[in-house]
């Protein structure tokens, strides 16, 4: 019996050293996280290379410096004011034909919220305008979208919101609002998924 | 030895004959289906990425019950010293031996890369020893084997000798065999237990369940063989021997019913979201009913042969005593084989629900093995058999006369 | 007879022996082996490896298909039983026998194919290899690779970089349930065609049901997103404390210092125990063959990551490691329309993932059950 007991304890101490054998120091991952970041440096890494070919500009809102994608230059017409020569009043006539973006449909809040005019400046076409009537250039689009959207803002500040560019190391690079919403309308469309698992449908039948 | 043994094995009855053959015949078929297997990949099996253990691992958990159960007869005859049970000593040795290597053929026929299985031999390939279960199965299993192969050479070459065994030499094997036999099912039942994953299998009862059921199937086992050998060959069984090896099928049977109606109890009197795999198991799940019929006939037959060997009149009547033998080895099988691996599976940690049907390649290997074993539990049996009974003996410079009895 | 037997390489023992002396890799005497049309070592080193290499022998080599006798059938079930036992004992004397066979005849590329199995067949664990010994696996695998397919690709054997621990955040609200990361995923990491197997799945989920699962639909087909429905991507979450890394018996698979649990195909044994122990359904095991078409391969490979697989061995997500290595984004990451998919350095403070962290509500899958996955889901 004696024998019994002692191979007894000998399994329990093999399987108590088997628990044990997991990071000892830390009580679970976030623990690790907050201790091992404490002594963090900065790794070598870069992801520079998988930008790729897309021009950016580096932007500083609140504590986060990052790049967004430069967009002025992605914008076919721009400088707009190549047509734009004359206030907007003087170009609009009465004929029925339109002559310039007759594809821009605006649907994006309602007529009460929101017109061509809540964002674009009839004065001056080369930039967008904030509520105030201030400047805001085409590059920073998003600071026209924040003063709405300001969790989505908040959100795509940290990196919650919006889809990175390239790599997960340094330099940070995210799209900026109007690379992934139409601005005149920002809803994702909705779409059919990309594939279908025929294996697995047979599978669980 | 070897040779006489060899040369006693290779010569029998004509019934022996026709039974090797038959055994010999189901082996090559299942050899057919495994190299079938082999070329193919594990998709010539029922196995998916949903249910990823199938009927090998089902055979598998079930057989190490059976080689366990051996000690419930090692211990009585040399530690207690109950002459009774000495006769069927070694065949219940021997039936663990058989056991066990079918227990290992099920593992191999389970792996997808037999070809690098030296991966798991200790020194040249990497044993994840303590961490994973599997590496203490393979210790236990082949330990086990080791034991239960070297003491009843032993004993079977001294007695070969014509000398008596010196219990010196084999009752502290003997003692190791008692725990290490405890072990290997707690082991392997801890196997299952330790997956925090599969609720089914992550429950405490697992491992004495497991030893009790495998306390009731082996035994019973080992009652029908005795049965057999008693029909066929000289060898003297007496009544005494089979109504106590009876005796503790009776008590391993009542405890795992106990067992079993407790984690009946646990699973649906207050069931959860664990308790899925045991409703798809007796109920049914979504429709999905594959194994109903299995565990309805497991139940009763369990449970019907627990009660009828409960009455002593009956058990001590030899044909009831086989039937419900075999009907509780039978039950076993189904609870403690497919009935536990296959619903650990279903539903799948996301509650998806495919069922598993084995193919045809499975089952012919399957069959392959079980020949197998009993091929190798014939040859050791009738070895063992013939040197007990005086047949097989050393014999300077004479060749040995080989019976044809047997 | 026709068809081709892959099981006697097990039999290697006694093979080879018999090859030595008979130069016909069979072993059978009468005609009709079909080894004898080939050069004898050639094929003895193809049965030896038949098992790791059948792909690439099937692929490109012309009149050297393996065929055999039907007596290799009596062999298989003894082997089954004393695979382990035998196969080290015939270490030696197949070692031995290879090594004459070899320097015999034959063109200087089967032999240096037949080497290379041959060295592939008996190499150690990737996690306890030395630098060199990784190098030369690497070396031998793209070497291989150029043999038999003519094609080069590019492995690295990258480690992981000191102070970098990857964690993953899925916004639940963003998901549209495009499976575009499906698709993504599956092209990046090789995986089987044949068989669709996918490391992702999406969840479609009813609004109001809260996260049952077990009710879900991951393989729907209709226009997305649907009405009243939303979307929860799960995949491998490479937990910090894995249970199926505690599990394997071989320890073929395990976390590295950079959080990402891999798995060492080549050490692999199929025994699939991890598979059962992974609560999160994570894992994926080749049932057959892997097949990906010759032009869909993608050829940017990670020893632990999308290299091609073989039959017989688990594999999974491993956040592909041939990029994050290098910085990049894993392919879900990348091919996500909607910005759902959050991914980077979880010791770096200023990362995007653990502003996540620190500032949404996050939760886990099965928090209860301690596996500490580094996989957080998030709501807008």
């Amino acid at each position: 019996m004696n024998k019994l007991k002692i191979t007894a304890f000998f399994l329990f101490g093999c399987l108590l050293i088997n628990c044990k054998h997991k990071e000892g120091e830390y009580h679970d991952v976030i623990e690790k996280i907050e201790a091992e970041s404490k002594k963090y440096h900065d790794i070598l890494m870069s992801s520079e290379a998988y930008i790729g070919d897309i021009e950016t500009i580096e932007i500083t809102e609140g504590d986060h410096t990052f790049l967004i994608p430069e967009r002025k230059g992605q914008i076919k017409s721009y400088a707009c004011i190549e047509c734009h020569s004359k206030p907007l009043s003087d170009m609009q006539d009465d004929t029925p034909t339109r002559k310039a973006h007759w594809d821009i449909k605006v649907n994006h809040a309602d007529e009460n919220a929101m017109n061509c005019v809540t964002c674009h400046n009839g004065n001056d076409m080369n930039h967008l305008k904030s509520l105030t009537g201030r400047e805001i250039d085409f590059n920073l689009s998003y600071k026209l979208c924040s003063q709405c959207h300001t969790s989505q803002f908040q959100d795509w500040k940290g990196g919650a919101h919006g889809k990175n560019i390239g790599g997960w190391a340094k330099p940070r690079a995210a799209m900026t609002c109007v690379n992934c919403h139409n601005p005149h309308q920002p809803q994702i469309e909705s779409r059919w998924p990309v594939q279908f698992n025929s294996q697995k449908a047979r599978e669980r039948e | 030895m070897v040779k006489d043994s060899l040369g006693y094995i290779t010569h029998g009855s004509k019934a022996y004959h026709i039974w090797m053959i038959f055994l010999t015949a189901i082996m090559l078929i299942g050899m057919y289906c495994y190299s079938i297997q082999l070329d193919q990949g594990l998709s010539a099996t029922g196995m998916t990425d949903r249910v990823s253990w199938g009927l090998y691992i089902s055979n598998f958990t079930f057989l190490v019950g059976v080689a366990a159960a051996a000690v419930m007869l090692v211990m009585p005859t040399y530690i207690l010293k109950d002459i009774d049970f000495k006769q069927a000593v070694l065949i219940g040795e021997g039936l663990a031996v058989a056991a066990l290597i079918m227990c290992l053929a099920f593992v191999v026929a389970d792996m997808g890369g037999p070809s690098v299985l030296w991966h798991m031999i200790p020194v040249i390939g990497v044993f994840n020893f303590p961490s994973s279960m599997l590496a203490w199965d393979v210790i236990a299993l082949n330990g086990y084997l080791f034991i239960n192969i070297t003491i009843p050479l032993y004993i079977l070459f001294q007695h070969y000798q014509g000398k008596e065994a010196k219990p010196k030499i084999y009752i502290p094997g003997s003692i190791l065999s008692v725990l290490w036999a405890v072990g290997i099912h707690l082991v392997t039942a801890f196997l299952y237990q330790g997956l925090q994953a599969r609720p089914f299998w992550n429950n405490a009862l697992l491992g004495p369940r497991f030893l009790a059921s495998a306390f009731a199937a082996g035994p019973a086992l080992i009652i029908l063989v005795l049965a057999v050998i008693r029909r066929f060959t000289e060898f003297k069984i007496e009544t005494k021997t089979i109504s106590k090896i009876a005796m503790i099928v009776v008590v391993a049977a009542q405890i795992n019913m106990i067992m079993l109606i407790s984690e009946l109890f646990k699973e649906f009197y207050a069931p959860t979201h664990h308790s899925e795999s045991a409703y798809y198991l007796f109920f049914g799940l979504d429709g999905k009913t594959a194994l109903l019929p299995w565990i309805w006939t497991a139940i009763p037959l369990n449970l019907l042969a627990t009660v009828m060997l409960t009455i002593n009149k009956l058990r001590n009547n030899p044909k009831v005593l086989y039937i419900c033998c075999f009907m509780l080895f039978l039950a076993i099988w189904i609870e403690k084989g497919f009935g536990l691996i296959v619903p650990g599976f279903i539903p799948g940690p996301y509650g998806v629900i495919a069922e598993y049907t084995p193919t045809g390649v499975e089952i012919g290997v399957t069959f392959g093995i079980w020949a197998m074993g009993a091929f190798v539990f014939t040859m050791l049996a009738k070895t063992s058999i013939g040197i007990e009974l005086g047949k097989l003996r050393y014999r300077k410079k004479d060749k040995v006369i080989v019976s044809e009895t047997a | 007879m026709g068809e081709k037997k892959k099981w006697y390489k097990l039999d290697f023992g006694s093979k080879t022996k018999e090859s030595a002396a008979s130069s016909c890799g069979c072993g059978k005497t009468s005609g009709g082996c079909g080894s004898h049309q080939g050069p004898p070592p050639q094929k003895d080193e193809y049965t030896i490896t038949a098992d790791e290499f059948d792909k690439a022998v099937e692929g490109t080599m012309v009149g050297e298909t393996r065929k055999d006798g039907f007596q290799q059938v009596f062999d298989v079930k003894m082997d089954r039983r004393t695979a382990f036992r035998k196969l080290t004992a015939s270490l030696l004397i197949g070692a031995g026998a290879v090594q004459t066979s070899c320097s015999v005849v034959a063109g200087e590329e089967t032999k240096e194919k037949a080497q290379i199995d041959w060295e592939e067949q008996f190499k150690g664990n990737y996690k306890l290899m030395t630098q060199e010994e990784r190098n030369a696996t690497v070396d031998r695998l793209v070497r291989s690779y150029q043999l038999r397919k003519k094609e080069n690709i590019k492995m690295s054997s990258t480690d992981a970089s000191k102070d970098v621990l990857f964690g993953y955040a899925f916004n639940i609200s963003k998901c549209q349930g495009y499976m575009d990361c499906v698709s993504a995923c599956v092209e990046e990491n090789n995986q089987d065609r044949n068989s669709e197997m996918q490391y992702i799945r999406i969840h479609e989920m009813k609004d109001g049901n809260g996260f049952k699962f077990d009710e879900a639909d991951d393989n729907y087909y209709h226009e997305v997103p649907a009405e009243g429905h939303f979307y929860m991507g799960t995949q491998c979450f490479h937990c910090d404390d894995p249970p199926c890394v505690d599990v394997c018996p071989v320890q073929a698979t395990w976390r590295e210092e950079d959080g990402l649990v891999v798995v060492d195909y080549d050490w692999c044994i199929g025994c699939r125990y991890c598979m059962a122990a992974c609560p999160y359904d994570g894992r994926r095991f080749n049932w057959s063959k892997p097949e990906v078409p010759e032009e869909q391969v993608n050829k940017n490979q990670h020893y632990l990551g999308n290299r091609m697989r073989k039959k017989g061995v688990m594999e999974k997500c491993t956040f592909c490691i041939q990029r994050s290595r290098s910085g990049k984004d894993p392919a879900c990451v990348e091919a996500c329309p909607t910005g759902a998919r959050i991914f980077g350095n979880l010791l770096d403070p200023d990362s995007t993932i653990r502003w996540v962290l620190e500032n949404k509500k996050v939760f886990r899958l099965k928090e209860d059950l301690g596996t500490d996955p580094k996989f957080w889901y998030f709501m807008d």
